[in-house]
């Protein structure tokens, strides 16, 4: 899979913008697996119906893909492996003679049919042997060399043999430098500019690489990263240290959250902040492990037992990836409360370029805001006196205007609390009484009040505002209904879109207010139950009659929208 | 230096007359004696009668969840692991609910101390058996007896990698004092069984039942040596309770093996902002 991932690089590299997308069974090895990118001069994040390049390194790919291809498509193949049927561009590269003449295991196929992809569009194949001598650097010398061999030969087979190919892939003028990322490394890096400095894990299809790319990091940016022995541990090992003062995030799928949701309960009543990254992927129980879903939502709004506040969020492509996850630790800092970034698998495996600028500038503004967090003794005296109490115990859970409490980093001399599951006094001890109960509740109830107030964004808007059809969707399906509204704009038919990233809690005026009677509006989700449609009812009271639903496994794509409508 | 007053929070509720009483006072002198005060010792409490010690026993604290309380105290660990971290825990919370944590803590070495209050019943819920229940016991969730055998403690951390594994009996607090001090000391994974009897609940492993059947190893016993640990566990089999650290060893614990803590705490470290170096991987 990593050979799509270099072509994303080397045309990002080139000033082009990439989306892509793989497609591969739960399987170690083998299986059909597939690597898509969608290469264009501006930016995107859905994927074509029709297939421009198709490389076949064996005949299953060709069979299984020759129905998105047309007249005009370039099929790469090797005609001593399988013969192609039909009007294309037919491209045959000698993969076996190259193997055999130079001696190189199959796995050497990817290298050379990546050097004949490049000569295909006509890009020139530096920026592969660049990448090669990066990537086989610690290798050795002869690695870079035996791979460059083979990057070479495939290149110079089809410049040879088809002189007038494309030239699409021709190197910009100007460069703005790109970062090609998926959902799960935006998040990873999100995390890392958020100054987050644990991060726990059990390894979970699709949310995996957060794991493995911030295990890599460790020893560069100092971060602890845990891989514990169940997701139990997972969750309650990062409230351990958040309590400690540091800034947390633990990140898994479905059945992964379904076993921290006791602890998402005891983040609740004890207000201790954290993050918790889902990546949705088909279920129920083990599901369609590397397959796409937005199944999830009603389960994560809802989960933990018992009546506490949480956030819960939700990206729509890599950008917002970085922003919300920023977000997400400011609000579970200043809320003290579990904040839950929602991905699925096409957002978090998928890659998309995301301008290096973009980046900078937010690592450039972003405010690490902890709310009252107190680290001193000095701003601990000023909490310390409440009248009502006769106690001079720190008031972890003092009653407050915004509902919201200072929250001491333990260690601070003189002064101790307890972060308690049970219900309990301003001070952090066990309470049944009737009127602490209550006030505790009520209390924790006023962080939601405040945040609606404070931080709660209502969705995006995008298309024309006088349209009389109006999407409505959240999360990874943003790019194929953004373009769906181009294509029909184009035909004539004006839309609009709002796109919901701050899913729960929803402020109910101002979201009601944003639908109007005469309007059709129209649910887009990737499940079967129309999820978010059902809370925009229950939280809202509005409800959305015409649904675009697709729960195959497989992301919703702009065709289907259009075909739907 | 502080004073038992000072760790001394609410009255404690627990039944007169039961083991946890002992267990309280112990802890708190070990911590008066170590030199620790409430604010520089981090407490997870379990759930159980054994966790209702977090109102009455002061300082930093997590009054966590059923079986929860080990994986808390790791994450304190790993965020500031200047700190003392201690973990009061019950039989069924940390061998039943939690003992996935408890097997993976031991290998990890956390650097932690669990003090797990082994009465044999689940006192809190009203007196249904816990893993260290002999076999046969009655109780209201097994009237029959419990078919199960006992769990062994300490074999089940020794063989798993525990760097510290102690026993002692509530009946003898200044044993009690002393494991508990020697396992806050141990730098690594310590835990002590103490021996517990409940008044209320557990007819069978009473204060006589425990005095006829423990006794304190010897001078001369070799801690260090696993099989000699091994088989002075397995004694527990026969209800025989041998007393004292019946195993130690030195192993470097999870946190000094991190290059990333060598100098700082977690909690201590400067913010990190040397971004450029991590988005080379995705350009």
């Amino acid at each position: 899979m990593t050979t799509g991932l270099v072509f994303s690089k080397i045309a990002t590299r080139l000033g082009y913008h990439i989306f892509d997308y793989i497609e591969y069974p739960s399987l170690i090895r083998g299986g059909h697996n597939t690597y898509e990118v969608h290469v264009a001069n501006f930016e995107i994040d859905h994927l074509k119906p029709t297939i421009d390049v198709l490389v076949c390194l064996n005949k299953e790919t060709f069979d299984k893909h020759s129905h998105r291809l047309t007249k005009d498509s370039v099929v790469v193949y090797d005609e001593e492996d399988f013969k192609v049927e039909g009007d294309y561009k037919k491209v045959s590269v000698p993969f076996k003679k190259i193997l055999s003449d130079l001696k190189g295991q199959n796995v050497m196929k990817n290298t050379i049919a990546l050097g004949a992809s490049l000569a295909v569009v006509g890009a020139e194949i530096d920026e592969l042997l660049k990448v090669i001598k990066e990537q086989f650097a610690k290798k050795g010398e002869s690695i870079v060399a035996i791979n460059k061999q083979f990057a070479q030969a495939g290149f110079d087979q089809v410049k040879k043999n088809y002189p007038q190919l494309n030239k699409w892939l021709i190197k910009k003028d100007k460069v703005e430098p790109g970062l090609v990322l998926s959902g799960n490394e935006a998040f990873s890096l999100g995390t890392v500019i958020s100054d987050c400095r644990f991060y726990c894990a059990y390894p979970m299809t699709p949310s995996s690489s957060v794991l493995t790319v911030l295990a890599s990091w460790q020893n560069k940016n100092n971060m602890v990263v845990r891989h514990a022995e169940d997701e139990i541990s997972v969750i309650n090992t990062a409230l351990g240290a958040s309590f400690a003062g540091v800034r947390s995030t633990v990140g898994t799928s479905g059945g992964g959250f379904a076993l921290m949701v006791e602890a998402v309960s005891l983040a609740g009543i004890t207000e201790i902040p954290i993050v918790v990254f889902l990546a949705q992927r088909p279920g129920p129980a083990t599901g369609m492990p590397t397959w796409t879903e937005q199944g999830d939502l009603l389960f994560t709004v809802h989960s933990g037992h018992g009546e506490f506040p949480k956030i819960v969020l939700a990206p729509g492509d890599q950008e917002e990836m970085i922003k919300l996850t920023g977000k997400a630790f400011n609000l579970a800092d200043v809320y003290q409360l579990p904040v839950i970034v929602m991905s699925d698998m096409y957002l978090s495996e998928g890659h998309k370029s995301v301008s290096k600028k973009f980046v900078d500038d937010f690592i450039k503004n972003y405010k690490v805001n902890r709310g009252k967090l107190l680290k001193e003794i000095s701003n601990v005296k000023s909490q310390m006196s409440n009248p009502k109490l006769k106690s001079e115990n720190f008031l972890r859970y003092k009653i407050t205007e915004d509902g919201v409490s200072p929250r001491l980093i333990p260690g601070v001399p003189g002064y101790f609390y307890q972060a308690n599951s049970y219900e309990h006094v301003e001070d952090g001890h066990t309470t049944e009484d009737t009127k602490y109960r209550k006030d505790q509740v009520d209390k924790r109830a006023k962080k939601w009040a405040t945040y609606l107030k404070q931080d709660f964004k209502l969705p995006e808007f995008y298309g024309d505002k006088q349209a009389k059809v109006i999407f409505v969707s959240w999360g990874s399906n943003k790019g194929a209904i953004l373009e769906a509204q181009k294509q029909l704009n184009d035909k004539g038919t004006k839309t609009g879109f709002w796109h919901f990233t701050h899913l729960y809690p929803l402020e109910r005026e101002k979201v009601a207010n944003l639908f109007k009677k005469e309007i059709k509006y129209v649910l887009v989700e990737n499940n079967s139950w129309g999820q978010f449609g059902k809370l925009l009812a229950m939280e809202v009271g509005i409800e959305i009659e015409n649904k675009i639903l697709k729960y195959d496994g497989r992301p919703i794509t702009t065709e289907e929208i259009i075909k739907q409508l | 230096m502080s004073t038992i007053q000072d760790f001394s929070g609410y009255n404690p509720t627990w039944c007169p007359g039961c083991g946890d009483w002992g267990i309280g006072i112990a802890i708190k002198q070990a911590f008066v004696q170590l030199g620790l005060d409430p604010s520089s010792v981090a407490v997870v409490f379990g759930i159980g009668c054994s966790g209702n010690m977090n109102d009455f026993l002061n300082a930093y604290a997590i009054h966590s969840l059923h079986g929860r309380a080990i994986p808390n105290a790791i994450g304190i660990k790993l965020a500031n692991h200047k700190m003392p971290v201690v973990a009061i825990v019950g039989d069924g919370d940390c061998y039943g609910e939690g003992g996935n944590h408890l097997i993976h803590a031991c290998r990890g070495n956390h650097d932690i101390t669990v003090i797990v209050h082994d009465n044999g019943v689940y006192g809190l819920t009203t007196g249904q058996v816990a893993p260290t229940a002999s076999k046969g016991f009655k109780s209201k969730s097994t009237p029959s007896g419990i078919i199960e055998i006992p769990i062994n403690p300490l074999s089940l951390i020794i063989t798993n990698g525990a760097t510290f594994a102690a026993q002692s009996f509530a009946g003898d607090v200044n044993h009690v004092v002393a494991m508990i001090k020697a396992g806050i000391e141990h730098k690594g994974f310590s835990l002590i069984n103490i021996l517990q009897p409940c008044v209320t609940f557990n007819k069978v492993n009473t204060y006589q039942y425990y005095l006829q059947r423990v006794y304190k190893l010897s001078e001369d016993y070799k801690k260090t040596d696993l099989k000699t640990a091994l088989l002075k566990s397995l004694e527990m089999n026969e209800e025989k309770f041998p007393l004292g650290i019946v195993y130690e060893t030195d192993r470097p614990s999870y946190t000094d093996q991190m290059p990333q803590l060598e100098k700082k705490t977690l909690v201590e470290k400067e913010r990190f902002s040397d971004f450029e170096t991590l988005m080379k991987d995705f350009m």
